[in-house]
């Protein structure tokens, strides 16, 4: 009997495994597969190019998502560090006609440091909760990105930086592209880098990690750079994207980044979710978007439905945390 | 088991709704109609024109757009998206002309006539552009200020945003009129479109010009912004205003607001599927329609108000 019962229970286990590794893809395959049959317009390689296109900038604010909620800590920042980076690569590049290369060093260099603003404010004033240190930069950068032109957008940005967030290599967007290259590069950094394996050490439990040797504010100082690196990078290719640099660019996009990293399996608690899951948790955020615009659903009820998708997504976390604490 | 079973609630969700809003595929001619947003009076009016020509004309129209006008790149994806669909023809508003340029060359490619409704954008290869001609727009809000007082007087404008080329056709159809008639404009400042901005550029205005006899204002907002700055101060002198909102004509109604130049949204839109139709069928179409103004003052604000609120029904 004791055999039996131990043997349905290693099953379910492997099941619950295989679910909570896999949860996030298997819904964005029914999801693709209810989208085909309700629209012949969603399975064509046009619109999968779009659906990439649309949501590489959200799966580079993600991923520096990510980082910080791997740490269970937040990064309420990333839209308005996008707006402000590439608003001061706008007044560098356009309107005083320097280098485009310079301008975009300009644009990630600000993107950096106001990353590394949020690790100070968090680790050096030891604020008690990024979510309190992030939404001062987040209210920082946006009244700069406001300031610098007195609200107006900049546009006629020279094409070599218009590329990367505008042209193809044959069908396939260089944005996505280049998500791809950030996304296997945080993968071998989170898990075969010493300070990868520091980030979700500290998630799990930030006074062991300290205890065991590991110099907690250095990495969180890092992760938050980072963080701001990629806002930065998204902005890039947001401006190739919509051919100008606006300051209210990104406005609320932390609120879908942090909603890919959890859609895509991490733990709002720190120490748990992969890389590849971030990725899912965009692409489904985007193919919905995607298919309710095929399927002309107002923006409004779009607005309802991706609540909705992060509710679960996140109530999905509370029930694996308090089934593992059981 | 439990994520399984949400998906499934998501995916009956999804269809669900697709299901409200099902898909007509029936040979007539389809038009894609993409907003700056739904979510605003101003586009409603849009809205209720196009959603009348689609009924009367027999198209099949459908009408979307982000949730707020700052939405930039959600427009840019809803126009994506409407491309990817293979209309017979596009209407946009764009929220930023400079933003919806790569779009435009998509559907070129793909042999899609675009349209531009309410405002422009700097693309040469766009069927028309439907929308208010501003500078007429502000001369008719110059004559009608002059209208009302004699020459010699001085009056002051409030201006749009610095570069909203609109408002800036407004501002100088409006003096050129007023000029024109002897009336001596000694103020011209900025207000950004902001109602509270307006009372406190009206305020800085009085202090220096104490003797102002009118206001012209290149949006209704900012009148409304003006006129508090100017009932603070217990003056009664006339105040034109520009767009024709509910609630400058409530403010005319009450005998506040002197009058309003008010523009046509509903035409914006009707035009816009009716033109788009031409477009279909290789009609010749006029490079620019205007959509025209009235002038509303308070004998005829209660039939606009009429007219509009009908609309939001």
């Amino acid at each position: 009997m004791l055999d039996v019962a131990g043997k349905v229970s290693a099953e379910k286990k492997i099941a619950k495994g295989f679910l909570d590794k896999f949860g996030a893809l298997i819904g964005l395959i029914l999801l693709s597969v209810t989208l085909t049959l309700l629209t012949d317009k969603f399975l064509t390689l046009d619109n999968l190019m779009n659906i990439f296109r649309q949501s590489s900038v959200n799966c580079l604010l993600a991923i520096g998502m990510l980082l910080t909620i791997l740490t269970a800590g937040i990064d309420l920042s990333v839209g308005s560090i996008l707006a402000i980076s590439t608003m001061l690569m706008g007044i560098v590049v356009v309107k005083w006609g320097m280098n485009p290369i310079l301008g975009m060093a300009v644009c990630l260099g600000v993107g950096a440091f106001f990353g590394w603003l949020n690790g100070i404010l968090l680790t050096k004033l030891r604020l008690p909760h990024p979510f309190i240190s992030t939404l001062g930069t987040m209210n920082i950068a946006r009244g700069l990105a406001l300031i610098v032109t007195a609200a107006a957008p900049i546009a006629g940005f020279p094409y070599m930086i218009q590329f990367v967030g505008r042209e193809f290599i044959g069908p396939v967007p260089i944005s996505f592209l280049l998500v791809i290259i950030v996304y296997v590069g945080f993968h071998l950094f989170l898990t075969r880098t010493a300070t990868g394996r520091y980030i979700y050490a500290i998630g799990g439990n930030k006074e062991a990690a300290r205890l065991s040797g590991i110099n907690v504010n250095r990495v969180l100082v890092i992760v938050y750079t980072m963080s701001g690196l990629m806002a930065a990078l998204a902005g890039l290719v947001m401006v190739g994207r919509v051919n100008s640099a606006f300051p209210l660019a990104g406005l609320s996009y932390e609120l879908d980044a942090i909603a890919a990293v959890i859609i895509g399996g991490a733990s709002f608690f720190g120490g748990v979710g992969t890389v590849w899951g971030t990725m899912i948790g965009a692409l489904i955020i985007a193919v919905l978007r995607n298919g309710l615009n095929l399927l002309n659903v107002s923006a409004d009820f779009q607005m309802a439905v991706i609540g909705f998708v992060i509710i679960t997504a996140v109530f999905i976390d509370v029930l694996r945390q308090r089934a593992s604490k059981m | 088991m439990k994520r399984l079973f949400i998906i499934g609630l998501i995916l009956c969700l999804v269809w669900f709704t697709a299901g409200c809003e099902s898909m007509k595929e029936d040979g007539r001619p389809k038009v894609m109609v993409i907003l700056k947003t739904l979510s605003s009076q101003y586009w409603k009016f849009v809205e209720a024109g196009a959603k009348e020509a689609a009924k009367k004309l027999n198209v099949d129209v459908t009408i979307v757009g982000p949730s707020s006008e700052a939405k930039i790149d959600e427009q840019i994806s809803l126009l994506e998206d409407a491309i990817t669909q293979e209309p017979d023809a596009l209407v946009v508003s764009p929220s930023q002309p400079v933003t919806v340029i790569p779009a435009f060359e998509m559907a070129k490619k793909k042999k899609i006539p675009v349209l531009l409704v309410d405002t422009d954008a700097d693309w040469d290869d766009k069927v028309t552009f439907l929308g208010t001609d501003n500078y007429t727009a502000g001369k008719k809000g110059g004559e009608q200020l002059a209208s009302m007082l004699k020459p010699g007087d001085k009056v002051a404008i409030i201006a749009g945003a610095l570069g909203n080329t609109a408002m800036d056709h407004r501002v100088k159809g409006a003096k050129e009129v007023l000029q024109a008639k002897g009336i001596k404009v000694v103020a011209e400042q900025p207000a950004d479109s902001d109602k509270e901005k307006a009372l406190s550029v009206m305020e800085n205005i009085l202090q220096k010009n104490p003797d102002i006899k009118g206001v012209f204002s290149a949006n209704d907002d900012m009148a409304i912004g003006a006129l508090r700055a100017l009932e603070a101060r217990k003056l009664k002198i006339p105040v034109i205003g520009t767009d024709g909102t509910i609630e400058a004509l409530e403010s005319i109604q009450a005998g506040n607001l002197s009058g309003t130049i008010a523009q046509n949204p509903y035409q914006m839109g009707y035009k816009g599927v009716e033109t788009a139709l031409k477009a279909i069928r290789k009609e010749k179409v006029s490079k620019r329609i205007d959509t025209g103004v009235d002038v509303i003052t308070r004998k005829n604000a209660q039939k606009k108000m009429n007219f509009l609120k009908g609309l939001l029904d």
